[in-house]
C-alpha cells in the first residue's frame, strides 16, 4: 500500500527532466557562468592589498551590509573573502527564485492545467508526481552546487580553499532546495499556481528583509532568518557547516509536511480553497480595462504592499547608513554640524539611488507580466470570446498597456513612499518626500521605455516575447554590481535603467524625461501596429 | 429568405507554409441553420476564426452582413454571438460574472432570459470558473450567447462537453432562435446534432469545402439499406449496378440485405417486384452513412467525385 503511493516516481522524474531539460540548462548555465565569471574576474579587480582594503571599508558600511550581507571575515583579507561577501546573498536570492519557479510549475501548475489528473488515472501513485517534482528539484540544486564548486575551483582565485569552494556549492544548493521545498509546501496550501507563487515569495521576502535588518542592526540575530543562514557559512573564513545542517533540517520538516498534506487532500484541492463569488458582475467589471484591472487586482495589491514594505525596511536603516560619526568619530570635529548633515545626506542619497535601480527593476516585473498577458491570455484561450465581441483590438491592447503602466507607476511610487515614511521616522534630519520623489520621476520614463520595448515584442515577435526578461535581469546585475566590479560605463548603459543620471542625488533631467516618454510612446505605437496586423495566437 | 448573412469566396489561410484552408466557398442565408461539418483538423475552427477577424485570410474574401470580416470586425460583432470549440475562462472570475461581462461587452444587459437559461442549464453562477468542468465552461459561453440579442450566432462544436440532457436544451434553444428568424452557423463533427437542426450543410475536408446543399440534396448521394425476403428464388445481385454489400442470409432462404444507391432505387424495386416480396425493410440513410462514405472514399483514394 505504502510503496504503491510512490509507484512510477522515477519514471515521472525522468519524463519531467526530459520536458524541462532546456529550461533547466538555461537557468543552470546562466547562474553558474555568472558565478564563475565573477570569480575569474576578481583576481584582477581585487588582487592588490590596496584594492582589498578599500573595498572592505565600503563593504562594511551599513548600506553595503544591507545589500550584500554583513562582512564578517577576519583580517588579513583575501580576494576570496571579498568574493564570498559580495556573492553569497545575491546568488542565494537567484537560487531561491529559480527553485520557486520550478517547484510551483511542476506541482500546482501541472495540477491546475489538468496534467496531474491525467497522470493519476494511470498506474501512478498518489504521491508520485510530488515525489518526482521533489527529486527533480533536488537534482537541479545538486547539479547547480557542483557547477558552482567546479567554477570557483578552476578560477584559481587568491585565498580560496577547496573546502570553502565545496561549502559555497553545498550551501547555495541547500539554500535553493530549502526555498524550493518551502514552495512545494505553499503549493499544498494554495489551490492555484499564482497563489502558491505569491505565498512562496512572501516567505522569501520576509526572510530576506529580516536578514537585511538584522545584518545592519546586529548580525548575530541574522540566524533568525533561514535566508540569513547562507551568510553564516562564513566561507573561506570559518567555513562553518552548521548552517547547512540547519537548512537541511528545515527542508526535511517542510518536505514531511508537504507529503503529509499531499496525501490527505484531493487532486486540485488546497488548504486555502477557492471561495465562491458573486453571481453577477458589478460595474467594476464591465469592459476590457476593468477586466484586466480585475484580473491583476490581487497582484497589484500584493506588489504595492510588498514594495512598500521593502521601501520601509530600507528606509528604516537610513539612520544607520548616514551615521558617518559611527564609522569615523573624528569627522564630528572636522566638519561643522551643517556640513556633517550634508555629508550624511549625500551618503543616504547615494544609497537611495542604488536602491532605486532595484525598485525600478522590481516594478518592471509585475507590469511586464501584465503586458505580456496580451499574448499569454490569448494562448490560454481566454480572449477568444472577447475578440468576437464588439471590442476592437485597439481597445484590448490599450487596456493591457494601461494596467501595465498603472502597475509599474504605483509599485515604484509605493517603494519610494515606504522609504520616505521610514526615513522620516528614524532620521533626525530626514530627507523630504520631494527629494526622494526625484527618484520616481527619474526612473518612471526608463520603466516606460522598457515596457515599450516589451510592447514591441508583444506586437511583432509574440513567440519570443519572453526574451524581454533579459533586460531587467541584465540591468539589475550590471548596475547593482556596476561599481563593485568595475563594469564599464557603456555596459552599464545598455538597458534604459542605466540611462538615468543618479537620481535622487542629482536633479531630475526633465529634457531626458520628456524624450524618454516620447520614445516610450513611439515604441507602444509601433508595437500596437504589429498587434493590429497579425493573426492573434490561439491556444 | 435569400439575403446572404455570410458569404465566403475561395477563402484561403496559410499558417507559415501549411495551407490550412485551401478553398472554402459557401454562404449562409438569412434565417437558416447552416451545418458546417468535417472531421477534426479539417479547418472548421480556422474558417470560423477568420470570419471573426481573429485570423487574417491569406486569400479569397469573406463578408458578414455584407461587410468585410477583417476591416469591419467591430461593426459585425455588434450583431453576432459566438461560442468557441474549447471554452477557456479566467479562473478567478465566477461564471455569473463572466456571463454578465460578455453581455456588457456587446452593450447588452443581464435579462430575464439569462436567468432562465442559467436555470435550464443548471449552472451555479457563483462558483469560480477554476472549479468548473469543461461542460460547465461551455455552459457559461452558451448562456451568454443565447441571451445575447444578435442576428447571427456562430457555434463551433458547441456540445462536445455537454451531457445528453444539456445537449437537448441546446438544440431547443437553437430551434427557438431559428423560429425568431436568426441565422446560425453550427460546426460539428457530431452528426446527430446537425441532422435535427440544419437546413443546409456544408462538408469540409482538408481545408476544402467539398459539398453543400440541403439534407435532401445530400441524401440522393447516399445509399439506402434494404433487407428483403421473397417467395421466388432471389438471384445473386452482387454485381448489379447500384447495389453494394450484397449479403444472403445464412439461415433463411431468399433473404438478403444490401445497400442501394438512392438514385438506383427505382430500378432495383422493378427488379425485385416480380419475385413476390414477402418482407421489405428499408432504413433511410443517416448523415453518419454519408459521412462514413466520404471518409471511406478518402482512404481508397479520392473517388467521391464519381458518386
Ligand atoms: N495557429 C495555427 N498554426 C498552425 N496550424 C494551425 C493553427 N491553427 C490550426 N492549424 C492547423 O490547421 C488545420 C485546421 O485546424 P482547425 O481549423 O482547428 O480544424 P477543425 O476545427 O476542423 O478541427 C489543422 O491541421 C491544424 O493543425
Ligand atoms: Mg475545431
Amino acid at each position: 500500500m505504502k510503496s504503491s503511493n510512490y509507484q512510477q516516481s522515477l519514471f515521472l522524474t525522468r519524463f519531467n527532466l526530459k520536458r524541462d531539460g532546456l529550461l533547466i540548462l538555461v537557468w543552470v548555465l546562466v547562474l553558474s557562468l555568472l558565478m564563475s565569471a565573477v570569480a575569474f574576474k576578481f583576481n584582477d579587480l581585487y588582487g592588490t592589498k590596496d584594492a582589498i582594503s578599500s573595498i572592505v571599508l565600503t563593504l562594511k558600511t551599513p548600506a553595503m551590509v544591507s545589500l550584500f550581507g554583513a562582512f564578517t571575515a577576519k583580517a588579513p583579507y583575501t580576494t576570496a573573502d571579498i568574493f564570498a561577501s559580495e556573492m553569497m546573498v545575491f546568488m542565494a536570492l537567484f537560487m531561491a527564485i529559480m527553485n520557486i519557479y520550478f517547484a510551483v510549475r511542476n506541482t500546482r501548475g501541472e495540477e491546475s492545467n489538468g496534467t496531474v489528473e491525467l497522470i493519476a488515472a494511470h498506474a501512478v501513485g498518489k504521491q508520485s508526481p510530488l515525489l518526482a517534482a521533489t527529486i527533480e528539484l533536488f537534482l537541479i540544486n545538486l547539479f547547480m552546487g557542483c557547477l558552482f564548486f567546479l567554477g570557483i575551483q578552476i578560477s584559481g582565485m587568491t585565498g580560496m580553499s577547496t573546502i570553502g569552494n565545496l561549502l559555497t556549492g553545498s550551501g547555495l544548493a541547500a539554500c535553493g532546495f530549502l526555498f524550493g521545498s518551502s514552495s512545494l509546501f505553499m503549493a499544498q496550501i494554495s489551490d492555484n499556481p499564482r497563489g502558491a507563487t505569491m505565498l512562496s515569495y512572501l516567505f522569501l521576502g520576509v526572510t530576506y528583509l529580516i536578514r537585511m535588518i538584522t545584518d545592519v542592526k546586529n548580525a548575530d540575530w541574522t540566524y533568525l532568518s533561514p535566508f540569513g543562514w547562507v551568510e553564516k557559512l562564513s566561507i573561506y573564513d570559518q567555513n562553518n557547516w552548521l548552517p547547512v545542517l540547519f537548512m537541511l533540517s528545515l527542508t526535511t520538516v517542510l518536505l514531511l509536511l508537504t507529503f503529509y498534506a499531499n496525501r490527505h487532500r484531493d487532486v486540485g484541492a488546497g488548504l486555502l480553497t477557492t471561495r465562491g463569488g458573486r453571481k453577477r458582475a458589478t460595474f467594476l467589471l464591465s469592459g476590457p480595462f476593468t477586466l484586466v484591472m480585475r484580473l491583476d487586482r490581487l497582484s497589484l495589491i500584493a506588489w504595492i504592499l510588498g514594495l512598500c514594505v521593502m521601501g520601509i525596511s530600507y528606509g528604516s536603516i537610513f539612520g544607520t547608513v548616514g551615521d558617518i560619526l559611527k564609522a569615523n568619530p573624528m569627522m564630528g570635529s572636522l566638519l561643522g554640524k551643517n556640513a556633517l548633515n550634508a555629508a550624511s545626506h549625500l551618503i543616504v542619497l547615494k544609497f537611495a539611488a542604488l536602491l532605486l535601480i532595484v525598485f525600478a527593476v522590481l516594478a518592471t516585473v509585475p507590469s511586464m507580466q501584465t503586458l505580456l498577458r496580451i499574448n499569454n491570455d490569448e494562448r490560454k484561450g481566454w480572449l477568444e470570446q472577447i475578440h468576437a465581441k464588439a471590442i476592437s483590438r485597439n481597445h484590448i491592447f490599450i487596456s493591457y498597456v494601461a494596467v501595465a503602466l498603472i502597475m509599474g507607476t504605483f509599485t515604484l511610487l509605493a517603494a519610494i513612499f515606504g522609504m520616505w515614511l521610514a526615513n522620516a521616522a528614524v532620521m533626525k534630519d530626514p530627507l523630504t518626500l520631494t527629494r526622494l520623489l526625484r527618484g520616481f520621476w527619474g526612473y518612471l520614463p526608463a520603466l516606460y521605455v522598457i515596457l515599450g520595448i516589451g510592447a514591441l515584442l508583444v506586437g511583432w515577435l509574440p513567440k519570443l516575447q519572453a526574451i524581454i526578461w533579459l533586460l531587467p535581469i541584465y540591468g539589475l546585475i550590471s548596475l547593482y554590481f556596476g561599481n563593485l566590479m568595475n563594469i564599464p560605463k557603456w555596459a552599464q548603459q545598455i538597458t534604459p535603467y542605466g540611462w538615468i543620471n543618479q537620481v535622487p542625488v542629482n536633479n531630475v533631467n526633465w529634457t531626458n524625461f520628456g524624450l524618454l516618454l516620447l520614445l516610450a510612446l513611439i515604441l507602444f505605437i509601433v508595437g500596437f501596429i504589429g498587434y493590429q496586423k497579425r493573426d492573434l495566437l490561439e491556444n | 429568405m435569400s439575403e446572404k448573412v455570410i458569404a465566403i469566396n475561395h477563402l484561403q489561410k496559410k499558417f507559415g507554409k501549411f495551407l490550412a484552408l485551401k478553398d472554402v466557398t459557401f454562404e449562409v442565408k438569412k434565417g437558416e441553420v447552416f451545418g458546417f461539418i468535417g472531421p477534426n483538423g479539417a479547418g472548421k475552427s480556422t474558417t470560423i476564426r477568420t470570419l471573426l477577424g481573429i485570423l487574417r485570410a491569406s486569400g479569397g474574401t469573406a463578408t458578414i452582413f455584407g461587410k468585410d470580416v477583417w476591416q469591419d470586425a467591430v461593426q459585425i460583432h455588434k450583431r453576432l454571438a459566438y461560442v468557441p470549440g474549447d471554452v477557456y475562462l479566467w479562473p478567478n472570475l465566477t461564471g455569473g460574472e463572466i456571463i454578465d461581462l460578455f453581455l456588457k461587452l456587446n452593450h447588452q444587459q443581464h435579462n430575464a432570459r439569462t436567468d432562465e437559461l442559467i436555470k435550464q442549464f443548471e449552472l451555479d453562477p457563483s462558483k469560480k470558473t477554476r472549479t468548473y468542468s469543461k461542460g460547465n465552461r461551455q455552459k457559461v459561453a452558451l448562456i451568454a450567447a443565447f441571451s445575447t440579442d444578435a442576428d447571427l450566432y456562430i457555434f463551433d462544436e458547441p456540445t462536445s462537453g455537454l451531457d445528453p440532457l444539456n445537449e437537448e436544451i441546446f438544440q431547443k434553444q437553437v430551434l427557438a432562435l431559428k423560429q425568431d428568424g436568426k441565422s446560425i452557423l453550427l460546426s460539428s463533427h457530431i452528426l446527430s446534432e446537425v441532422e435535427h437542426m440544419c437546413d443546409r450543410i456544408g462538408i469540409i475536408r482538408e481545408g476544402r469545402l467539398i459539398e453543400t446543399g440541403t439534407l435532401n440534396e445530400m441524401r440522393h448521394l447516399t445509399r439506402t439499406l434494404i433487407t428483403v425476403q421473397t417467395q421466388s428464388s432471389l438471384p445473386d445481385l452482387r454485381n448489379y449496378n447500384g447495389i453494394h454489400d450484397f449479403k444472403l442470409a445464412k439461415d433463411v432462404i431468399n433473404k438478403a440485405s444490401f445497400s442501394v444507391d438512392s438514385d438506383k432505387m427505382g430500378a432495383v424495386m422493378t427488379l425485385l417486384a416480380p419475385l413476390s416480396i414477402t418482407a421489405l425493410q428499408s432504413t433511410p440513410p443517416t448523415l453518419e452513412d454519408l459521412f462514413l462514405r466520404y471518409y471511406q472514399n478518402d482512404e481508397h483514394g479520392d473517388d467521391h467525385h464519381e458518386i
